[in-house]
C-alpha cells in the first residue's frame, strides 16, 4: 500500500521532483565550479550567504505559488515587498517588543495588500493579471512614501535572528532551519481542506463550485496567504540588508514568477508545490553563483539566465512527455 | 408529497431564453425521465435545481418546502445530488479526492490521507464497482471510468433526490447495466431520480414517468408506459419522425482506399485491416478495447511505432495530424470543445480553418471565396446559426458538431474517422448527422464509424470489425444487429 | 553606532569574519587612519556595477577595464567586472561571491544606496576594501568617491547668471524627480537664483536627463513661453537646444548644461556667434578614481577616506574638438569621459571609453 502510494505520488509529481532533480545538479555544479576556481571547497559563509540571498525570493515564490495554483497570478509581489521592506526599516526600534511588533504589523501589512487583491479579484470579478497589475503600481507609490529616501534600519538583534546563525552551530544558518520550517509548514497546509480547495478551483473554477467548495474562500485565502509571504519577504529583505528600499523589491515580481516556473508549479493552475517554488528561488542564486564562478561575462547574464529559464522549461516538459508515453 | 419541484422557472443567458416558465415535478421512490432535443431546457432547468445558477424567476421547492440556492453548496445540504453533463471531476486531483471532496475525512484539522484512501475503496465497493485506482489522477482515466466516478460521487453522498444529466452518454453498455442498478436499488430505498437521455430504449427500460421539454418549455408528462417512442419524438420535435436512421447507401466503388497493416502503437499491438472507398466501416466491441487508440493514430496523433497505412495505395507518414490532413485523413471527435472547435471564433471562421490556403490568394484571405464556400456549407448542413459570424460557442451541441463536420467536408478528406460524433446531441440533429454520414458516403469517401450507441453502428455501416484488448476479433457484414454486435463483443474468445 | 553594531552581530554570525573585527573597528573609527592590505600587491580589484544599459554605464565599464591594464595600476591589480541590473537580490549574490573569491577590494556602483549594507559590512568583515562611487552605498565602513551635485547646480547657475548681467528670463530643465541627484542640482541651482530678484524662472519641468524626453518637453512648453534669455539643463541640454532651434527661436541664448557630446557640438558650431554656454557632466571616470583610490588604500599610500571631486567642465572658450568633443562620436555620447586642464583628475583617451582598451602611457590621477 505505501509502496503503491510512493509510486503513484512520484509519477504524478514528476515536476516537482525534476525541480528538485535541477537543484541537486546545480549544488553539484556549484560546488565544481567553485572548488576549480577557489582551490577549495565552499563552506559556511557560502552556506549562509547562498541560503540568506534565495529565502527572500523564495519567500515571494511560496506566496506566488499560492495564487498561481488557483488559476491565478500575482504581478504586486514587487509592490508589497517594497511596503514592507519600507514599514520595516522606517517603524521598528531596538526594543524586543518593537522589533516582535513591527514584524507582526509588516506581515499584516502583507497581508492586507494580498487580501485587497483576493477581494478585487473575486468580487471585483477582474482578471488577476490586471488587478496585481494595478495594486502593483500601488504599493510601489505607497512604498515611497512610507521611505521617500532610502535608509531606515533594522535592529540587529533581528538582523541576527533571520540572517545569522545559532550561537552554539555556527555553521548552520538560521536561513535554513527557517527554509526547513516553511517546508515542514507547507506540507501541512497541503492536508487541509482549505489548501486542497485551492488546488480544486485550479483544477476546474466551475466543477470545483459544483462539488461545493468555496471559490471566494478559496481564492481569498490563496491571495492573503500570497501577500504574508511577501510581506514576509519584505521584512527579511530589510533584515538581510539591514535597512530599507522603496524601490528594491520590484523585481521580486518576475523572478518569483521564473522561481514558481522552475520549481514545476503549472501557470493554468491546479497543479505543483511551493516545494518545487521554494528549489526554483534555490537554483535562481545558484545559477548566479555558477555563472560568476564559471567566468561568463556578466554582460551575458541575463542572457543566460533567460536561456537556462527557456531549456529547464523545455527539458521538464521533454522528459515528462517522455514518461508519460512510456507508461 | 413532491421531492422536488420547479414553479414557473424562468432563466436567459444573455438575452437567449433557456427555459421559459418550466415547472417540473417528480416524486420520492420514482424515476423520472427529462427528454427533448438539445437546447429544450433540460440541462438549465437541472442546474437550477442543484443551485449551480439562481433562476430569473420562479420557485424551487423541495419536499414543499420553499428553499432558496445561492450556491451548489446549499442544494447538496438539501439532499441533493446531481451528475452534470459535463463532468465536475477535477483532473488533476486523485480519485480519492474527487470522491471525497469537501467531506474528507480528518485526524484534527489535517486530512487523514490513509483513512482518504480507505474511504475511496469503501465507495468503490459498495456501488460494486472494481478496477479503479483511488490513488489515480481522474485525468488519466478513459472517459467512461470519469463517467463512473462521477456517478460514484454524487450517489456516495446519499442524496434523496438526484439528477443525472446524460449519464450513460460516455458509458458502455454493462457500465449502463450497473447505473441502471444504481438507479433501482436508490428508487427502491426511497429516492428520487431524475435523469436525462437521448437514447430511448434506456428511458424506456428504466423511467416510470417521463416529461418532454421543447424550446425551452414543459410540453408534458406522462406514464412510462403510456409513451411511444414515435409520440416522444413528436412532442420533443414538434413533427413525427417515423425512420430515425436512413439505409447506407450502396457501395458500388470497389476500390480499396484505405489499406492499415500491422499497425503497432500504444494499446494496438499490429492492426491490420480495410476500407473500400464510400464504405461506412463500423469499429465496435466494448468500451476502451483500443478504439480511441486506433483513431488517433490513423490521425497522428499517438504515433505508430510498425506497419503502414495506405489512402488509395500511397502510403501515408503519420507523425503529425498535419501529415495525416495531407494524406487526406480527417478525425471528428466526440468533444467538440477541446478537440477541434474554437469556441470564441465564428462559425465562418471554424469552418474556413482548414481551408485558409484555398480561399488564400498571396497570404491574404479573400472574403469573397470564403463567403461563398463557408454559405454553402451552413445551407447544405443545415446548421441553425443567425449568420455565419455567429460565435461557435453560442450553438447547441449538434450544431457545433455539424461546424466541426463541414470544416472536414471542405477538405479534401477521402478518409473520415468519425468518434462518437452523436454523443450528447439531439434527436432532430442526430439525424441530420446520419443524413450527412449517407452522403459522404455516397460522394465516395470511406468512413470509420464509432460510437457508444450500438444502435448507430448497426444502422449506419456496412461493415463492422469488432474491437478487444487492440486486435480485431470478428468481422459483421450481415444482418447488422445491435444485438448482434454486442453479442460479438462480449463473446469470450475461442483460445487459438 | 548602529552600523558598527549590526556588523558585530553579522561578523559574530560569520564564524571567519570574527578575528577581522578589530581592524575594521579601528578602520571606521578613525577614517584617517592608513588601512593598507595584509600582503604586497598585486590586488584583487573588482568591479560591482547594477545598471549597464545607457551609454555612461558602458562608458564607465570600459574606461574601468582600458585603466586597469594601466600602469601603475597593471603592476599592482587585478581587475574583474561584473554587472547586476538593477537587481539589489542578484548584486548581493555576487558581491557574495566576491567575498567568497577572497578578493582585496570591490570598487561598486550600487542598485540601491542602502540595499547593500548588509553585504557590504559582510565584505568589511572579510576584510575587504569596499569604495562606493556614483550610486554610492551608505554603509560607513565602506569609502565614497563622489561628485557634489549641490555644487553642480550652484556652479551653472552662477555661469548662466553672470553670463546674463544678474537679469533675464530663464528656464530650468531638471531630471528624473524622486532621486537625490536631482534634488541636490536643483537645491543648489534655486539657492543661486534666489539671490538675483531681476533672474525670472519663466518654467520648469523635467526633461529626465534624455536628449528625447527633454526635446519632446521643451516643444510642449515653448509656445506659452514669451522670450528666453537663459536655459539652465540638468540633462538632455542637446534636445532642447534642438527644440529651439526648430521653432526658430532666437539663439544663441546663455545655456548650462550636461555633458553630451551634441551639446558641446553646437558649442564649437555657435562660439563666433558670441554663444555662452557652460557644460559640466558627473564624469564616466569615477569609476577609474574609485579604482585607483583602492589601489592606493591597499598599498598604505593613501587614507581610507572618501573623495569628492570637481566636476569636468569646458566652456565655449575651452572645449576642442578631439579632447573634449569628438565629431565622430554619437551626440548622445557623454564626452565627459575624460578630464581636461591643468588639474585634471584624470585624461582617458577616446579608444579606452569605445572598446575598454589602455591608453598610450601611463595614467596620471589626480584624487
Amino acid at each position: 500500500m505505501a509502496r503503491l502510494r510512493l509510486r503513484y505520488y512520484a509519477v504524478q509529481n514528476v515536476p516537482l521532483l525534476l525541480s528538485l532533480g535541477l537543484f541537486v545538479a546545480m549544488v553539484i555544479l556549484y560546488i565544481i565550479l567553485f572548488a576549480l576556481k577557489q582551490s577549495r571547497l565552499p563552506g559556511a559563509f557560502e552556506l549562509l550567504t547562498t541560503v540568506n540571498n534565495t529565502l527572500s525570493v523564495g519567500l515571494s515564490a511560496i506566496g506566488q505559488t499560492f495564487v498561481v495554483l488557483t488559476g491565478g497570478i500575482d504581478l504586486s509581489v514587487g509592490g508589497i515587498v517594497d511596503v514592507t521592506n519600507s514599514v520595516a526599516a522606517r517603524y521598528m526600534g531596538d526594543s524586543p517588543g518593537s522589533i516582535a511588533l513591527v514584524s507582526l504589523a509588516t506581515l499584516a501589512v502583507g497581508a492586507f495588500a494580498g487580501l485587497t487583491n483576493g477581494l478585487l479579484v473575486v468580487y471585483g470579478r477582474l482578471q488577476p493579471i490586471i488587478v496585481t497589475l494595478a495594486t502593483l503600481a500601488i504599493w510601489e507609490g505607497i512604498a515611497l512614501l512610507v521611505l521617500p529616501q532610502q535608509g531606515g534600519s533594522i535592529p540587529p538583534a533581528l538582523t541576527a535572528i533571520l540572517a545569522g546563525t545559532l550561537p552554539f552551530l555556527t555553521w548552520l544558518p538560521n536561513s535554513v532551519i527557517i527554509a526547513v520550517l516553511l517546508v515542514a509548514g507547507w506540507q501541512l497546509l497541503r492536508s487541509t481542506p482549505f489548501l486542497t480547495g485551492v488546488y480544486a478551483i485550479g483544477n476546474d473554477e466551475r466543477a470545483a463550485r459544483a462539488n461545493g467548495i468555496s471559490v471566494a474562500r478559496a481564492k481569498l485565502g490563496a491571495y492573503t496567504l500570497a501577500g504574508t509571504c511577501a510581506g514576509a519577504a519584505g521584512l527579511y529583505f530589510a533584515a538581510a540588508n539591514t535597512s530599507g528600499d522603496a524601490t528594491s523589491g520590484t523585481p521580486f515580481t518576475l523572478t518569483s514568477i521564473a522561481a514558481v516556473v522552475l520549481g514545476g508549479v503549472s501557470l493554468f493552475g491546479g497543479r505543483g508545490s511551493a516545494i518545487g517554488s521554494l528549489a526554483g528561488a534555490f537554483i535562481l542564486t545558484l545559477l548566479l553563483n555558477v555563472l560568476f564562478f564559471a567566468g561568463v561575462n556578466t554582460q551575458l547574464q541575463e542572457f543566460f539566465q533567460g536561456l537556462f529559464l527557456i531549456l529547464a522549461v523545455v527539458a521538464s516538459t521533454l522528459v515528462r512527455r517522455s514518461l508519460q508515453r512510456a507508461r | 408529497m413532491k421531492a422536488i419541484e420547479g414553479v414557473a422557472l424562468s432563466k436567459s443567458f444573455g438575452g437567449v431564453v433557456a427555459l421559459r416558465r418550466a415547472s417540473f415535478a417528480a416524486d420520492g421512490g420514482e424515476v423520472h425521465a427529462l427528454v427533448g432535443e438539445n437546447g429544450a431546457g433540460k440541462s438549465t432547468l437541472i442546474k437550477l435545481l442543484s443551485g449551480l445558477y439562481p433562476p430569473d424567476s420562479g420557485e424551487i421547492r423541495v419536499n414543499d418546502a420553499t428553499v432558496h440556492f445561492a450556491r451548489p453548496q446549499d442544494a447538496l445540504v438539501s439532499g441533493i445530488g446531481t451528475v452534470f453533463q459535463e463532468l465536475t471531476l477535477l483532473p488533476f486531483m486523485t480519485v480519492a479526492e474527487n470522491l471525497m471532496l469537501g467531506r474528507e475525512p480528518r485526524s484534527g484539522p489535517f486530512i487523514d490521507r490513509r483513512k482518504l484512501i480507505t474511504a475511496a475503496h469503501e465507495l468503490f465497493d459498495d456501488a460494486g464497482i472494481s478496477g479503479i485506482e483511488p490513488l489515480e489522477l481522474v485525468g488519466n482515466l478513459p472517459l467512461a471510468q470519469q463517467q463512473i466516478v462521477e456517478i460514484v460521487k454524487a450517489v456516495s453522498r446519499k442524496p434523496r433526490i438526484i439528477f443525472m444529466d446524460e449519464p450513460t452518454s460516455a458509458l458502455a453498455e454493462h457500465s449502463v447495466d450497473w447505473l441502471f442498478g444504481v438507479i433501482k436499488r436508490l428508487r427502491a430505498e426511497g429516492a428520487c431520480i431524475v435523469f436525462t437521455s437521448h437514447r430511448w430504449n434506456e428511458i424506456k427500460g428504466i423511467a416510470d414517468r417521463i416529461t418532454v421539454f421543447r424550446n425551452g418549455e414543459w410540453v408534458a408528462t406522462s406514464q412510462a408506459a403510456e409513451l411511444s417512442e414515435g409520440d416522444a419524438v413528436e412532442r420533443m420535435t414538434g413533427q413525427r419522425l417515423d425512420v430515425l436512421f436512413p439505409k447506407p447507401a450502396p457501395v458500388t466503388d470497389q476500390t480499396q482506399r484505405l489499406t492499415v497493416e500491422g499497425v503497432t502503437a500504444k494499446k494496438l499491438p499490429a492492426i491490420s485491416f480495410g476500407a473500400r472507398a464510400g464504405e461506412v466501416l463500423g469499429i465496435g466491441g466494448l468500451a476502451g478495447q483500443g478504439q480511441r487508440e486506433l483513431f488517433l493514430t490513423l490521425f497522428g496523433v499517438n504515433p505508430h511505432t510498425a506497419g503502414t497505412v495506405r489512402v488509395d495505395g500511397a502510403a501515408a507518414h503519420l507523425r503529425t495530424p498535419q501529415e495525416a490532413i495531407r494524406a487526406g485523413i480527417a478525425l471528428i471527435p466526440e468533444d467538440r470543445k477541446t478537440e477541434g472547435l474554437l469556441l470564441p471564433l465564428s462559425v465562418r471562421q471554424n469552418l474556413a480553418l482548414a481551408v485558409l490556403k484555398r480561399v488564400s490568394r498571396n497570404g491574404f484571405v479573400r472574403r469573397a471565396a470564403e463567403d461563398a464556400l463557408v454559405g454553402s456549407m451552413v445551407t447544405s448542413l443545415a446548421i441553425k446559426t443567425p449568420n455565419p459570424g455567429q460565435r461557435v460557442g453560442a450553438l447547441s451541441g449538434g450544431n457545433q458538431q455539424k461546424v466541426l463536420i463541414g470544416r472536414w467536408l471542405l477538405t479534401d478528406a477521402r478518409v473520415l474517422l468519425l468518434y462518437d460524433i452523436t454523443r450528447g446531441v439531439d434527436v432532430g440533429t442526430k439525424r441530420d448527422i446520419y443524413l450527412l454520414i449517407r452522403r459522404l458516403s455516397e460522394e465516395g469517401r470511406t468512413i470509420l464509424l464509432y460510437s457508444t450507441d450500438t444502435e448507430e453502428i448497426a444502422h449506419l455501416c456496412h461493415r463492422v470489425l469488432i474491437m478487444r484488448e487492440g486486435r480485431i476479433v470478428s468481422e459483421l457484414q450481415h444482418d447488422l444487429t445491435p444485438e448482434a454486435i454486442v453479442a460479438a463483443a462480449i463473446r469470450v474468445p475461442v483460445a487459438s | 553606532m548602529r552600523p558598527l553594531a549590526i556588523a558585530a552581530a553579522l561578523a559574530s554570525s560569520v564564524g571567519a569574519g570574527t578575528l577581522l573585527f578589530s581592524s575594521r573597528v579601528s578602520a571606521a573609527d578613525a577614517p584617517k587612519l592608513i588601512a593598507a592590505a595584509s600582503h604586497p600587491p598585486p590586488y584583487k580589484i573588482a568591479l560591482s556595477n547594477s545598471y549597464i544599459g545607457n551609454t555612461w554605464r558602458v562608458e564607465m565599464v570600459n574606461e574601468f577595464k582600458a585603466a586597469c591594464a594601466m600602469e601603475p595600476l597593471k603592476s599592482v591589480a587585478t581587475c574583474t567586472e561584473y554587472s547586476s541590473g538593477n537587481d539589489v537580490s542578484k548584486q548581493t549574490a555576487q558581491i557574495d561571491d566576491l567575498i567568497s573569491s577572497k578578493v582585496d577590494a570591490i570598487v561598486v556602483n550600487a542598485a540601491s544606496p542602502t540595499g547593500l549594507n548588509g553585504v557590504i559590512s559582510q565584505a568589511c568583515s572579510a576584510g575587504i576594501l569596499i569604495v562606493s562611487f556614483d550610486a554610492v552605498a551608505t554603509n560607513p565602513c565602506g569609502i565614497k568617491v563622489n561628485t557634489d551635485q549641490i555644487e553642480f547646480g550652484r556652479k551653472g547657475a552662477q555661469f548662466l547668471v553672470d553670463a546674463l548681467h544678474g537679469k533675464g528670463n530663464i528656464i530650468e530643465v531638471t531630471g528624473v524627480a524622486g532621486t537625490g541627484v536631482d534634488q541636490d542640482r536643483n537645491k543648489g541651482a534655486e539657492e543661486v537664483f534666489a539671490k538675483y530678484p531681476d533672474i525670472k524662472v519663466i518654467a520648469k519641468y523635467s526633461g529626465k536627463w534624455a536628449s528625447d524626453e527633454a526635446q519632446r518637453a521643451t516643444v510642449q512648453q515653448l509656445p506659452s513661453l514669451g522670450k528666453i534669455d537663459g536655459i539652465w539643463c540638468q540633462g538632455g541640454t542637446d534636445g532642447v537646444i534642438r527644440a529651439l532651434l526648430d521653432a526658430k527661436r532666437p539663439f544663441p541664448i546663455p545655456v548650462v548644461g550636461e555633458a553630451e557630446n551634441a551639446f558641446r557640438q553646437y558649442m564649437i558650431e555657435y562660439k563666433d556667434k558670441g554663444f555662452k554656454a557652460l557644460s559640466i557632466g558627473q564624469p564616466p571616470f569615477l569609476g577609474i578614481l574609485s579604482l585607483y583610490l583602492a589601489s592606493e588604500v591597499l598599498q598604505g599610500k593613501h587614507a581610507k577616506t572618501d573623495v569628492t571631486i570637481p566636476f569636468p567642465s569646458v566652456t565655449q572658450d575651452t572645449v576642442k574638438e578631439g579632447l573634449t568633443t569628438f565629431k565622430d562620436l554619437p551626440g548622445s555620447y557623454f564626452v565627459d569621459f575624460t578630464d581636461s586642464g591643468p588639474n585634471a583628475s584624470v585624461i582617458v583617451c577616446k579608444d579606452a571609453v569605445l572598446h575598454g582598451t589602455p591608453c598610450p602611457g601611463t595614467l596620471a590621477v589626480r584624487l
